[in-house]
């Protein structure tokens, strides 16, 4: 056991932190130009646009270590706004079971940040029960194309979506699993309705994507025809053990004390207010415990192992934390985190504060919900049967 | 002992219930919040004929006289209706402040507006500094001849905008957080000097940052003793604090009720959600912090009434359980409703954004903890 880094990872520390200082935003800077370029020089490292992708499509292929603290430095530094949909959860499918011709045709625009994804799994009777959904295709009797109608849901910026990748339903025979179909389809087309829904945090991130009659080339079916569940499902634990969001937490908590200490009581601060220091700390060794967590499981995977068990803790206490560091925000924009609306009120901080802890109550919902994931560890990991009654 | 309403009460209780029910469906209300004023002048009659306005007036000027038990009732059906209309900064806080501080003179001038609906008041107490403390106040009252002139800054004050007259809690001597030398004043809403700068609050209600520069106010607005003000402040933050609890026990019930009701609806996995237990034990839970809230509030609410010797630290107890609670019905409510918890569309949503403000109301559940162990 040894938790030093060695000497080689060391440097390389130095040289992501050199990188990212060195391309940090600068104000009054065009945005979108800086962040294009962003991306252009971190390819130029090596592959550090895409630090996930495997070596073979273009990514660093880097060490459990090295991921480790890219991650870290990046939740520290101004790194350019990315969607997780194109980039981490459809490129992984594609990869894995998608053809050359497909790879060849979606991943370039992806890495180039070109075109926009959404992820078009739910709908209003398959949320937690995902593999319930009745968006069906039906293939054309020449077998060129599907026709494609149901009605989706939850799907986060379909709005601004140039392509969706889809869960459809093309036999009901056998179990629910069965019979799913993987497709992508491109979003700006007649039969596409996409309508806003407003979350508590007063914002339109999510939407209904209603499907009439979309015809969908067969040349954009992943893989074969039915066994789209499989594909999706390892792209859900990809999803998962990505929203454990540690090295951001971490960085969120120290921001947090910066934030406390400039809510004043009296002649001290919020940051000297007994409770309000307990509760940090809790979250602080709560945060520790879950940095180690997750260093365990990166270090099982790098001796070539199966992700141990304690990789299933991470979405779920990764989560709880997300929304504790939230919730104590909100705690200390004190009565200015009830003002709402465009006009600045109270701390500055105070301001985002609510709209934040209202959206990270979707955080253990989405991406398997809080309870259905602690199944899934019972089943898996603790290895608990259902027993027949008697 | 005894916890039944007098029949005069349950009168009052039907009453409200009705008018919440008629008034306050989820669609007509979010109409409601989108108006520049943020109530319905309609309603706010209503409320005048039934003579809720001035549930806590005295007889004497034109009210009910009633005690913080009426005002319970009335609470807690509008926190079922999540009521909009300004009868808490109104009527339980402003009035109150008048009924016990102001001269006879004043009030016989300003409660019988308070009570037929023509006058509106707020009561302005929190500043930048102060956070939760109510003694913390720098903003300051200076003798002026038989005037006083006022400087300084009130933060999130309820309804501003619409209102006629202002408590304002002013440093008349001493340090910044002595509870001596604090004095209460009535002012005039669009007195010279007074800016109002008005905002919605997350919970779809309207609140203001207010500005005092060289605001006069004649001593006979003075409301209770010179320098003597915390015992009042006091005593209206605690009527405040008992409305609230009471508004958010009525919220909690509409949580509990339609987490229960719709996982009974729900099906995933071919069952009705409720059928798994950790669910079950997730809403029985909820439904027990409801009713632990509600006996927290009956005792605190009764403590006052009867003036006992332990009512302010029941008073703590009840703002720091009905906050802390608040939180952990709310956020399950919306975590049981799944996706559709965490949209607008629901009124799930609403009711948890209302119990969050009322926890930062009058000191959140931290400050009551503390309050209660010193
Ligand atoms: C902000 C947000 C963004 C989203 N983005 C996307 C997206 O881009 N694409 C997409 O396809 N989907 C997306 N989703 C959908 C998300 O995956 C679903 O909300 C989630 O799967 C839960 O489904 P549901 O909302 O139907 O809740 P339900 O399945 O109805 O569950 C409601 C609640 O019941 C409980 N529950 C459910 N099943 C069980 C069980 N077996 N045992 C115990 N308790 C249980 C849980 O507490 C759960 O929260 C998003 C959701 C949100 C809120
Ligand atoms: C100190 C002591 C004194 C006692 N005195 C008496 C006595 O004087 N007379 C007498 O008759 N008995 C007595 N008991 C027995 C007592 O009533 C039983 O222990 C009790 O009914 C639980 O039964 P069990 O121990 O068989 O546990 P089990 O029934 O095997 O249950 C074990 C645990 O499983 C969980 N569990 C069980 N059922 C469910 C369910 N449906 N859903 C979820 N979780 C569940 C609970 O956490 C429970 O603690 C005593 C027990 C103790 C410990």
């Amino acid at each position: 056991m040894d938790i030093d880094l060695s000497s080689n990872d060391l440097a390389f520390q130095q040289e992501v932190r050199e990188f990212l200082a060195a391309n940090a935003y600068k104000n009054g800077a065009d945005y979108a130009e800086w962040r294009l370029n962003w991306f252009k020089l971190a390819r130029e490292k090596g592959g550090w646009d895409v630090s996930k992708w495997p070596e073979a499509f273009g990514g660093p292929g880097w060490s459990p270590t090295q991921h480790y603290i890219w991650e870290q430095e990046t939740a520290v530094a101004q790194t350019p706004w990315d969607l997780p949909f194109g980039l981490s959860m459809l490129a992984p499918v594609l990869m894995n079971h998608g053809n050359e011709e497909q790879q060849n045709r979606f991943l370039p625009d992806i890495r180039d940040r070109k075109v926009n994804w959404c992820q078009g799994y739910s709908e209003p009777n398959a949320g937690s029960d995902l593999a319930n959904l009745k968006t069906k295709a039906v293939l054309s009797e020449d077998g060129s194309y599907y026709t494609v109608t149901g009605t989706k849901i939850w799907t986060t910026l379909a709005h601004i979506a140039d392509w969706i990748f889809c869960l459809t339903r093309t036999s009901d025979a056998g179990i629910k699993q069965q019979g799913i179909t993987f497709l992508l389809i491109p979003m700006k087309q007649a039969g596409i309705e996409v309508k806003p829904i407003i979350t508590l945090g007063g914002s339109h991130t999510v939407n209904m994507v209603h499907l009439t009659d979309v015809k969908v080339p067969v040349e954009n079916r992943v893989g074969e025809e039915g066994k789209g569940w499989g594909y999706a499902k390892g792209l859900l634990a990809h999803e998962r053990t990505g929203l454990a969001g540690i090295s951001k937490s971490l960085a969120a908590l120290q921001n947090l004390r910066k934030q406390a200490s400039q809510v004043k009581r009296g002649n001290s601060t919020l940051l000297d207010d007994p409770s309000y220091r307990a509760k940090l700390a809790e979250l602080e060794i709560d945060l520790m415990a879950t940095e180690f967590t997750e260093l365990r499981s990166l270090a099982s995977a790098a001796n070539g192992a199966e992700p141990g068990p304690e990789s299933s803790i991470l979405k779920l206490k990764g989560t709880e934390i997300q929304q504790r560091i939230q919730k104590l925000t909100v705690e200390a924009g004190g009565i200015y985190s009830a003002a709402w609306g465009p006009m600045p009120v109270g701390h500055l901080f105070a301001r985002g504060g609510m709209s934040g802890y209202l959206s990270s109550r979707a955080y253990t919902i989405y991406g398997g919900a809080s309870e259905v994931q602690r199944d899934v560890i019972a089943k898996n990991v603790l290895g608990i049967k259902k027993s027949q009654s008697k | 002992m005894n916890f039944d309403i007098s029949s005069e009460q349950n009168i009052l209780q039907d009453s409200v219930d009705r008018f919440v029910q008629d008034h306050y469906e989820l669609d007509k209300r979010q109409l409601l919040v989108l108006t520049e004023q943020g109530f319905s002048n309609d309603n706010w009659q209503t409320m005048a004929e039934l003579g809720w306005l001035g549930v806590s007036v005295p007889e004497a000027h034109g009210g009910f006289g009633g005690n913080e038990i009426d005002t319970m009732i009335l609470m807690q059906a509008f926190g079922k209706g999540l009521v909009l209309e300004p009868f808490f900064a109104s009527t339980v806080l402003g009035a109150k402040a008048i009924a016990d501080g102001g001269s006879e003179d004043l009030k016989t001038k300003m409660l019988p507006g308070v009570v037929d609906g023509s006058r509106q008041l707020t009561f302005a107490y929190a500043e930048a500094q102060s956070r939760f403390d109510l003694n913390d106040i720098v903003t300051r009252a200076q003798r002026d001849g038989d005037d006083y002139v006022i400087n300084g800054h009130k933060s999130m004050v309820l309804h501003a905008a619409s209102a006629h007259q202002i408590v304002v809690s002013t440093r008349t001597s001493g340090g910044q957080a002595e509870q001596a030398g604090i004095s209460l004043f009535l002012i005039d809403a669009d007195a010279a000097g007074v800016e109002i700068t008005s905002f919605p609050t997350v919970d779809g209600q309207q609140a203001a940052e207010i500005k005092l520069e060289g605001v006069k106010v004649p001593s006979s607005r003075l409301l209770g003793a010179l320098d003597q003000g915390y015992e009042l402040l006091n005593s209206v933050a605690t009527a405040g604090i008992l409305a609230l609890a009471a508004e958010a026990v009525g919220a909690m019930e509409i949580l509990y009720k339609d987490t229960v009701a719709y996982t009974q609806e729900r099906e995933q996995f071919d069952h009705a959600l409720s059928d798994f237990q950790v669910l079950q034990h997730r809403m029985v839970d909820m439904f027990m912090e409801y009713e632990q809230c509600k006996s927290l509030l009956y005792r605190a609410t009764l403590e006052v009434v009867q003036n006992s010797t332990g009512a302010q630290r029941s008073v703590h107890a009840l703002k720091y359980y009905v906050g802390k609670m608040g939180t952990f019905i709310g956020e399950n409510a919306v975590q049981l409703h799944g996706g559709m918890g965490t949209t607008e569309e629901l009124r799930v949503g609403h009711y948890f954004k209302r119990l969050l403000v009322i926890d930062a109301q009058f000191g959140n559940s931290d400050h009551h903890l503390a309050l209660f162990a010193a």
